[in-house]
């Protein structure tokens, strides 16, 4: 039974805070008392409804309630029919299991310009139950008074009503707006003489009754969002637990009658309706009577599901007469594909071979004949379990309920299990012909105070061989140099005195006594799953709540998430404070630091790859030295050359003092190469973006992923021609350019595919001609990466139109013209040519 | 058949929550095998299984090559695989592409999509070079002079791959050789420089090598020889783990029977699953990605095909979501999310349009967006670990789990000195016994999860094999999905009925190790498998034949503890809690349908089960953890047949 004032001061407004839109800020909205305390009456209500979350939360036809509201207009109660008195209180919704049509009842309440008693109310609200219920004793009786206690009360015999109540066992909750209430904790300033008093009286009321509690609304709605689960009773399942083979030899084996629950299932947030707001017209253009709505509503429709199936075929082939649906272009353009729709009932089940196919009409083929039950394969010590290979949910075995000799025998293999410290290997069937699973059979053991033993055994869910994955990882503490040796000292492992200071701040961040005290003043361990919700759970259940109490989203945005949900997303103060020193210690010695992202770029694998470290990285001193080196190769190292095996040796004659790291250094840039910017292990200079001139959508540091990632994007091809091909001009004219050269060959080669493709045919002709001017003609020039295009003979010549042609495209080259290009200078490319004709 | 079609149809909303698993499915992985064929590796020598059989390395690398093919076509339908020999003189026939490939190299099966006939004919081939020894000579002749530069061989490997594999896929070449140093003399160092030039034009090419190195003790390999001037450090490119200067990772196999395990090690490729921060502290951050080492390997899925006639059609399915009133399909992004509210709050407007519809004033707003549904299921957290704290090993128990452990090892890519601050974390984690509590949240749009951190040391086996070191991520269960224990009481044992127990367990214990998952390939998935292979290769499947290696030992168990349990079940009948009633307060019970075990025996032995009353005889059944559905008959079958097993 919900009592409401509807006062006019409950038509005050107030300014309620609400989580911001963005982060960190609060937005004020304004409501009225009234409207304000009501959430709490209809979460509560809908919480009990059955017929609008009945998919939901819990649905259970034995809860019910009636909305008696007081300071109405109108005076409409039971008493007052037959005795009259208790004015200006309404029955305003009869009890009955609460719906849709209730909560909407609700939303439309508004502020009366009159006032009523409540103690009236609470009258008319314990007769009007009374007489629903009769003398029903299952019914628990509750009452919930709402009020901000601003108008008089008329306070005699209320000890009456005390007495009444308390004999019919009725729980009386009042919620008062801007009441006191120390723990929450809330004190309003100012309050009112009247609103003082009532309070007063409140507690009063509240305190002589067996069931009676006065409350703050805005804690009582808060507390309403409460995370709390709801208990699911699992289903015990009868199986049977069999050691030793029962068939053949009966007498030397074990059955033992069981039954299982599960101990944990996972729970995930319950799913929401999609819906989409009906266009107008498309109910008239389908002939369809428009609906009549006014035009400021808009319709929502909800949308279900529909799974359609196609199967492409070229056009060459003859059309299927079979296939009766419709036909699609599709906007590929390459291959002029048919999407053609197919019925259901024309498909048949089967399963792939590769690209042979195995029909299969039932949709798999005959099961593995398995019989219901748990066999025990074989025993183990579980010292030996490995932890991380339970795969499953957890299940708690037990001996039948029903019979003592099964439980006596089950209880004894436990006990010997847990004495021995021995777990058991099992195979479980859930029923005749479903798959087999195995696991571990963990004994467990209920000492209680009565000193009776209860017993389980959980079970686990094990892999089996198909589902290990044996991925080969690279050790991280043993280190071994290309010379066979190990290596004790790299940027990757820690040093002594980085193993010192996280030992530290391991022992600061303990959790083991960081948590509430327990009655004896220990601290107890910080964290327990029983007490950790699942906050999408809990954060969902509200938003749905939510939404299906407000009208407007806009002006009723979510409250946050009950503080309840994110407690143990932040490590504990305490700890915190504790770990203070600990972590600044391990900020300054292990310097990590976060690489900087690149533009994003798309590659064919979706691999991202991360640049190098900021410069600003203090050094280790073994790495120092080698950081000086990294400087002078900056400029190449960062624009991934490949250095020629030619450039290294001349090098290493060169100087032979410098050989040993530069060696080094040049494998590490051969590296960095092939792995894609592999981070450095020693901090090499930032290299602050991507080398993309104003303008440009190619960079200059890595020009072919740049346009590969233009060309996949589509709408930008011509751009990304011209770009690629100036900056492949810019690269090949800078000094040092032959360090680029395998990759400026490749860019080209893929520069002439896209040309070609994409019908750039003539930017191509164009980019050639004049990087052959700038390479041969021009000063500085670049001779030999001319000779070295040349040796990719055909790969790179000027497109002719009989290549043109073939795609479709044009081409004012001819034939001959384009193979000109392709005679080489000199033999000695030869090695980079890997695909020289 | 209604299960079935729920199988591939996953909820949108659950789709996010769900494990990724299409996430292997979605990828092809292509691998060039790419086998030594010269006389070394054809060499005949003794089979190590078989007497009077004789084998050779190239037979075993085949084999490897065709049961790997076998069991990828299972996990990855659209894996393609390739086979390309090298040091024989066979040629391909010299037209179109193959052209390309150098001399001494020889594409046996170029890349495809795996297909049945690509499998039968390896098998067929194999067959034949079992009856017939020299067949493999025959076939692939050796060169008897010199060997193909090892720069030509990838640079064949190169043309095949390019013509055979999509772009997308990984490419991967398994590099199987005998020989540790194929140019000796003048011309090495001209030849190493090539075979790295064409090597380096491979990997860039997106193309892993895979080396597999077999070492016999007549023939050692000594990478040192020549590959690792060859190889690059790490042959992974699109991975995180080169080392300058360190050692390029190869493998050599000591036994030649050892490479199909360590094919199988390398069969999937490794790819990570997230790649997130993981905060130690405020400002403390390192760069962490996370392997699923452990997951669910389930049978394919099933397609749907259309019979075209002559050949069947995989048809490919689109969902799609539409107002059924209107047939009028939603545009994905304008999808809102709400309640379905039943006969909606709006009481006052007119239901026009029936059930799920709602009609509501223009401006304001009753449904919520995809992204705020985003945040409610994240809280507004991007993906990353969160370190709460650590406590003691012994805390992580037993039954906190609800799926399994994800695997997280350093990323220097993202956090340079990710390596060494996880490396010193891991070790002080081990040597103090704790694990790690934190906060994950893997992917963009999952839940936050409490996990248990493991550390896990490594260790190498003789094998070479090595567990690597890393962390266990063990999703701990949320309270919500905790259950409570349903049994309150029961009869417990006495010490002298333990004690018993504890002989035969003692007998039953496995001396050495625990649970293994090698000894147990799934049956359920093997015997669809096999029937799924059948049924390609349009052979029969004989159910005979398939072997459950899950049925426990029976033969042994009897053997060494048969007479310690039947003492057992006897002493179990002598022990005095085991006859108590237990008297179930509370409960109203109906009526009396318990029946005595000899009494139904009896009425079983002389006929009479039928004068039992169904709800009796379901009762024994019940008892009895039997089925209770059916007619009468059904029923007092089920009871002869049960009391028949259990004289």
């Amino acid at each position: 039974m919900f009592l409401v004032d509807v006062a006019p001061t409950m038509g005050k407004m107030r300014r309620v805070e609400m989580p911001g839109t963005k982060p960190g800020e609060v937005d004020v909205v304004e409501m009225t008392n009234l409207d304000w305390s009501l959430q709490f009456v209809m979460m509560k209500i809908q919480e009990m409804s059955e017929l609008i979350v009945k998919q939901i939360y819990h649905g259970r036809k034995t809860e019910q309630c009636g909305v008696i509201l007081f300071g109405s207009e109108e005076t409409d109660n039971i008493i007052n029919d037959e005795n009259g008195g208790y004015e200006n209180v309404k029955e305003y919704i009869p009890i009955g299991t609460p719906n849709a049509g209730t909560l909407a009842k609700l939303r439309e309440l508004e502020s009366s310009t009159t006032h009523g008693d409540p103690i009236d109310a609470l009258i008319v609200g314990i007769e009007t139950q009374n007489r629903h219920l009769g003398n029903k004793k299952t019914w628990t009786r509750k009452i919930v008074l709402l009020t901000d206690g601003e108008n008089p009360i008329e306070l005699e015999d209320w000890e009456a009503t005390v007495k009444k109540m308390n004999a019919l066992d009725i729980g009386l909750t009042i919620i008062g707006v801007d009441f006191d209430d120390e723990e929450f904790p809330f004190h309003e300033e100012d309050k009112s003489h009247v609103k003082r008093t009532n309070e007063e009286f409140f507690h009063k009321l509240a305190g002589s009754l067996n069931r009676g509690i006065v409350g703050n609304c805005d804690f009582a709605l808060r507390e309403v969002c409460r995370p709390d689960v709801k208990e699911t009773r699992s289903a015990m399942l009868g199986t049977i637990l069999r050691l030793g083979d029962v068939d053949a030899r009966p007498e030397e084996a074990v059955e033992i009658l069981c039954k299982t629950s599960k101990a944990t299932a996972i729970q995930r947030p319950k799913s929401w309706k999609k819906f989409a707001r009906r266009e107008r017209h498309t109910d008239e253009e389908e002939g369809r009577e428009p609906m009549q709505v006014d035009e400021d509503k808009t319709v929502f429709a909800q949308l279900r599901m529909r799974t359609e199936y196609y199967i492409e075929r070229d056009k060459g082939e003859g059309e299927g007469p079979e296939a009766g649906g419709i036909e699609t272009d599709t906007e590929d353009g390459e291959k002029k594909t048919h999407t053609v729709k197919v019925e259901k009932e024309q498909l048949v089940r089967g399963f792939k071979y590769g690209s042979s196919y195995a029909p299969c009409p039932d949709g798999q083929f005959p099961r593995l004949a398995t019989r219901k039950g748990i066999d025990i394969c074989g025993f183990f010590a579980s010292k030996s379990f490995r932890r991380e290979y339970a795969m499953s949910e957890v299940t708690y075995v037990w001996a039948d309920t029903a019979q003592p000799l099964q439980q006596v025998a089950l209880s004894a293999l436990v006990q010997a299990m847990y004495e021995k410290g021995a777990m058991a290997i099992a195979r479980w069937v859930t029923k005749d012909g479903s798959e087999p699973k195995m696991g571990v059979l963990q004994p467990v053991m209920f000492d209680q105070v009565d000193c009776l033993m209860f017993v389980r055994v959980c079970l686990v869910v094990m892999p089996f061989a198909e589902d290990v994955r044996n991925f080969p990882f690279p050790s991280l503490s043993n280190l071994v140099s290309k010379k066979g040796e190990r290596i004790t000292t790299h940027p990757y492992l820690p040093t002594q005195e980085q193993m010192e200071v996280m030992e530290r701040f391991v022992d600061a961040m303990d959790l083991m006594d960081a948590g509430e005290k327990d009655e004896e003043g220990k601290r107890m361990p910080w964290f327990d799953t029983r007490l950790s919700y699942n906050p999408a759970i809990h954060r969902v259940k509200q938003a749905q709540f939510h939404a299906a109490v407000v009208t407007d989203l806009n002006t009723h945005p979510l409250p946050p998430p009950h503080p309840e949900l994110t407690k143990y997303f932040d490590p504990p103060k305490r700890v915190l404070k504790r770990a203070r020193g600990a972590i600044e210690q391990c900020k300054d010695r292990f310097r990590v630091r976060e690489v900087p992202k690149k533009v994003a770029r798309t590659r064919k694998d979706g691999h991202v790859r991360a640049q190098d470290e900021d410069d600003d990285t203090l050094l280790l001193d073994k790495v120092a030295r080698r950081t000086k080196s990294s400087t002078q190769l900056v400029g190449t190292s960062q624009s991934q050359t490949l250095p020629t095996q030619s450039s290294q040796r001349a090098k290493k004659e060169k100087d032979e003092s410098e050989t040993e790291s530069e060696t080094e250094e040049e494998e590490l840039l051969l590296d960095k190469k092939l792995i894609d910017g592999e981070a450095l292990p020693t901090p090499a200079p930032e290299e602050p973006d991507r080398g993309q001139a104003p303008g440009r959508i190619i960079g200059s540091t890595y020009p072919l992923e740049d346009f590969k990632a233009n060309m996949a994007r589509g709408d930008v091809v011509t751009k990304a021609v011209g770009d690629l091909g100036a900056v492949i001009k810019e690269i090949v004219l800078r000094p040092f350019a032959s360090r680029r050269s395998e990759e400026m060959v490749q860019c080209m080669r893929e520069l002439r595919q896209a040309s070609l493709e994409e019908d750039e045919i003539d930017a191509w002709n164009a980019f050639l001609r004049d990087l052959r001017t700038a390479c041969l003609d021009d000063k500085p020039g670049n001779v030999e990466f001319w000779s070295s295009v040349q040796v990719e003979g055909r790969a790179l010549s000027l497109i002719s139109n009989s290549e043109a042609s073939e795609l479709g495209g044009k081409s004012d080259i001819s034939e001959s013209e384009a193979a000109e290009v392709c005679t080489p200078l000199s033999p000695r490319y030869y090695y980079y040519s890997r695909s020289a004709v | 058949m209604a299960s079935y079609e729920d199988w591939n149809r996953i909820d949108e909303d659950e789709e996010e929550e769900l494990e990724d698993a299409s996430y292997y499915e979605g990828k092809k992985d292509v691998i060039l095998f790419c086998i030594d064929c010269s006389p070394s590796m054809l060499e005949l020598r003794e089979h190590p299984k078989y007497e009077n059989l004789q084998t050779c390395h190239l037979y075993t690398a085949l084999e490897a090559a065709m049961n790997i093919e076998k069991r990828k076509v299972m996990v990855g339908p659209n894996d393609a695989v390739g086979i390309m020999l090298f040091n024989t003189t066979k040629r391909n026939e010299s037209d179109g592409q193959s052209a390309e490939i150098k001399r001494g190299n020889f594409v046996y099966q170029p890349i495809e999509t795996i297909n049945a006939p690509n499998v039968q004919d390896v098998m067929r081939l194999l067959e034949a070079a079992k009856e017939d020894p020299n067949y493999l000579r025959e076939t692939f002749p050796p060169m008897t002079e010199g060997r193909v530069p090892m720069g030509d061989v990838f640079t064949s490997c190169n043309w095949v791959i390019r013509d055979g594999a999509p772009k997308t896929a990984t490419k991967r070449v398994f590099l199987v050789t005998d020989e540790d140093d194929p140019h000796p003399g003048a011309a090495k160092e001209r030849l190493i420089t090539t075979a790295r030039t064409t090597l380096i034009d491979l990997v860039q090419a997106g193309v892993t090598v895979e080396p597999f190195f077999i070492s016999t003790e007549e023939k050692p390999f000594s990478p040192s020889k020549f590959y690792s001037a060859v190889l690059l450090p790490t042959n992974v490119v699109d991975d995180d783990d080169a080392e300058g200067s360190i050692l390029p990772e190869s493998i050599s196999i000591a036994r030649v029977d050892e490479l199909l395990a360590q094919m199988r090690i390398r069969e999937l490729p490794k790819r990570a699953q997230f790649s997130v921060p993981f905060q130690l502290a405020t400002d403390f951050t390192i760069g962490v990605k996370g392997y699923g080492l452990i997951t669910e390997q389930k049978k394919g899925a099933y397609k749907y095909f259309v019979d075209l006639g002559d050949r069947m059609e995989v048809a490919n399915s689109r969902t799609t979501y539409v107002d059924e009133d209107t047939q009028a399909e939603a545009d994905k992004a304008r999808i809102l999310y709400g309640m379905e509210l039943g006969a909606t709050a709006e009481s006052a407007e007119d239901e026009v349009g029936g059930m799920g519809l709602r009609i509501a004033p223009t401006d304001s707003r009753v449904f919520y967006t995809a992204e705020e549904l985003r945040s409610f299921r994240t809280l507004g957290l991007d993906p990353m670990i969160k370190l709460l704290g650590f406590k003691k090993r012994s805390d992580l128990s037993f039954e906190d789990n609800i799926k399994h452990a994800l695997f997280i090892y350093p990323d220097e890519m993202t956090y340079s000195g990710s390596k060494r601050t996880f490396t010193a974390l891991l070790h002080t984690m081990i040597k103090k016994k704790k694990i790690g509590l934190v906060l994950a949240v893997t992917r963009r749009n999952a839940t936050p999860q409490f996990c248990a951190l493991l550390p896990q040391a490594e260790k190498v086996d003789e094998g070479g094999w090595h567990e690597p070191a890393g962390f266990h991520l063990i999703p701990l269960p949320f309270a919500d999905d905790i259950r409570a224990a349903p049994v309150e009481e029961s009869a417990r044992a006495s010490d002298e009925l333990k004690d018993e127990t504890r002989k035969f367990i003692d007998k039953l214990t496995i001396k050495t190790g625990a649970y293994n998952p090698d000894a147990f390939p799934n049956p359920a998935l093997g015997y669809h498998n096999a029937q799924l292979e059948a049924s390609a290769f349009r052979e029969e499947f004989d159910p005979a034949a398939f072997e459950d290696r899950t049925i426990p030992k029976y033969d042994g168990m009897h053997k060494r503890a048969g007479t310690l349990i039947r003492a057992w079940k006897e002493a179990l009948l002598q022990d005095e809690s085991a006859t108590m009633t237990i008297i179930t307060a509370g409960s109203k019970r109906k009526a009396d349908v318990s029946v005595d075990e000899a009494e139904i025996r009896s009425k079983y032995e002389v006929g009479t089960l039928e004068k039992l009353r169904v709800d009796q005889l379901k009762e024994f059944l019940k008892s009895r953890s039997q089925p209770v559905s059916g007619k009468k008959t059904e029923l007092v079958d089920r009871v002869s047949e049960w009391l028949d097993k259990h004289p």
